[in-house]
């Protein structure tokens, strides 16, 4: 691929009558690459997530996959949300269906790919289940599956563990690290767990508080599966926090 | 310890049962003029069974009521699901339709069959609007509950995935309100099989109601109850089908109910 960014955000500026929450965003995204945003509680994260996933219209700006205009309906582009939203009348095989029979592709690679998200996931037991038969990590990894199974250009994620437990945290987070690895998909990350982005990302976009801009961006250079506790994780980690703290 | 329970699960609804019969037989023992015993009304049934009323035996009747109820009842089930989700979905729709919707909802059924009967005749035509007038309001009334309480979240899911309008809408927003369709289809077919017998009972040479009222002229008070007695059984058996299709037709609630 080159040099060639897989997704370009272009001067991205997003207004809500006087107020401006997103003001002239640029940044690039390689494939295949994990980026995690962390900012201030109330930075317009969300705002920016629903931009990129065009469920909001930016007031100017623009978002470019492969070079062209981001397009809901001709990339593939999926979203975690905080919230599981697995389909609760889909059994956990369906919901992971979900997403494939959307882009409607053969049958046969949509079989592959699911018996392989399962797989990926450990859900192959489960498979028959409805998600409210389940815990709510499970829903939340169900919908993950979904996600990535669709093989996204471009998958968000909005604080998808937001709501686990610090040992399902670290559990999660491997497997979507591995998740990521195996299907190359590009994933934008948004949490306000610093230690959760060091762990997960290649590169952290910092964000400032509103009108939000990037602050600044750092490149995570450290072998998975990462160690919490070594000095280079713990500065990293030291240093993001300063970088939101100050203003 | 769960066979004991099995056997009270058995027996409390025979002794409810037992105890509504000799209720029964209490008011016979006071008025035994005006009411027949269980028996009497039992061999009733049988007699109409096999002897026919009215050019038709009790099975007829019965079939005749059904067909009116369930006739009616698909057409208030298309017109009342379409109109509901407009009315749940479109902002301007609802705006237009929902008072109009709100002043004539509260009219009962009943009350229409005068002027059914004065613009669609005694046949069956008349009969079918008064069900369908009966029926289409539940319908109506869970079919926008149903729309307006889908979880927001699931559009956004299905969008985020590529979804079309058209797919958001029959693969999220209407399995999500299904259960609350089915519920109101089975209220409407309750409905709908009060208002048969209130029309029947206005005017019909067959069904159910048109028993009842035979009985009455006659002064047949075993018909009467012999009557009322298959009501409460065609209830209870609409009921239970319909709980059986919802599990069918909702699978993921049927654990969590």
């Amino acid at each position: 691929m080159g040099n060639q960014a897989k997704v370009k955000v272009r001067n991205l500026t997003k207004k809500f009558g006087d107020m401006t929450v997103l003001d002239n965003i640029s940044f690039d995204i390689q494939r295949g690459e994990f980026i995690c945003i962390v900012g201030p509680t109330g930075c317009g994260k969300t705002t920016f997530l629903n931009l990129l996933v065009k469920l909001l219209e930016p007031t100017s700006g623009n978002i470019f996959i492969d070079g062209e205009e981001a397009n809901p309906k001709k990339h593939n582009l999926s979203f975690v949300f905080q919230e599981p939203s697995a389909f609760p009348w889909l059994t956990v095989e369906q919901n992971i269906r979900f997403g494939l029979e959307t882009k409607k592709r053969s049958r046969m690679e949509n079989d592959n790919t699911t018996e392989y998200i399962l797989e990926m996931l450990g859900l192959k037991e489960c498979r028959d289940k409805y998600p409210h038969e389940l815990s709510t990590s499970t829903e939340q990894r169900i919908v993950i599956g979904r996600s990535f199974a669709v093989r996204p250009d471009l998958l968000l994620m909005d604080e998808p563990y937001g709501q686990m437990d610090l040992k399902l945290r670290y559990y999660l987070e491997d497997e979507v690290i591995r998740l990521q690895k195996a299907t190359k998909s590009t994933v934008i990350f948004i949490t306000h767990n610093i230690e959760e982005a060091v762990y997960l990302a290649d590169r952290c976009l910092i964000l400032s508080q509103k009108p939000t801009t990037v602050k600044e961006e750092v490149g995570i250079h450290l072998p998975h599966p990462r160690d919490v506790s070594s000095k280079e994780f713990i500065q990293l980690r030291e240093y993001i926090t300063e970088q939101i703290k100050w203003w | 310890m769960t066979r004991s329970r099995k056997l009270l699960d058995l027996a409390l609804p025979a002794l409810a049962v037992g105890l509504l019969l000799g209720l029964w037989m209490l008011v016979y023992q006071a008025k035994p003029d005006i009411m027949p015993t269980p028996l009497a009304v039992g061999k009733r049934l049988w007699d109409i069974t096999i002897h026919p009323i009215s050019k038709a035996i009790l099975p007829v009747h019965i079939l005749v009521s059904l067909g009116r109820v369930l006739g009616a009842f698909a057409l208030a089930s298309l017109f009342g699901v379409t109109f509901g989700i407009l009315l749940g979905w479109y902002e301007t729709f609802h705006h237009i339709a929902w008072p109009v919707f709100e002043i004539i909802r509260p009219i009962p059924p009943i009350a229409w069959i005068p002027l059914i009967i004065l613009w669609c005749g005694i046949g069956e035509t008349s009969k079918i609007v008064i069900v369908f007038i009966g029926a289409v309001v539940p319908i109506v009334l869970n079919t926008f509950a149903g729309i307006r309480q889908v979880n927001p979240m699931l559009i956004k899911a299905a969008r985020s995935v590529g979804a079309s309008d058209r797919a958001i809408m029959l693969e999220a927003v209407l399995p999500d309100s299904l259960p609350s369709i089915v519920a109101g289809m089975k209220t409407a077919l309750s409905t709908g099989w009060m208002c048969v017998l209130a029309a029947e009972m206005v005017v019909a040479r067959q069904g159910v109601g048109f028993l009842i009222i035979r009985g009455m002229d006659n002064g047949d008070s075993a018909l009467i109850l012999a009557g009322m007695v298959v009501i409460g059984v065609v209830s209870a058996l609409i009921t239970a089908a319909l709980n059986y299709l919802e599990v069918k037709l909702c699978p993921w609630k049927e654990t969590q109910r």
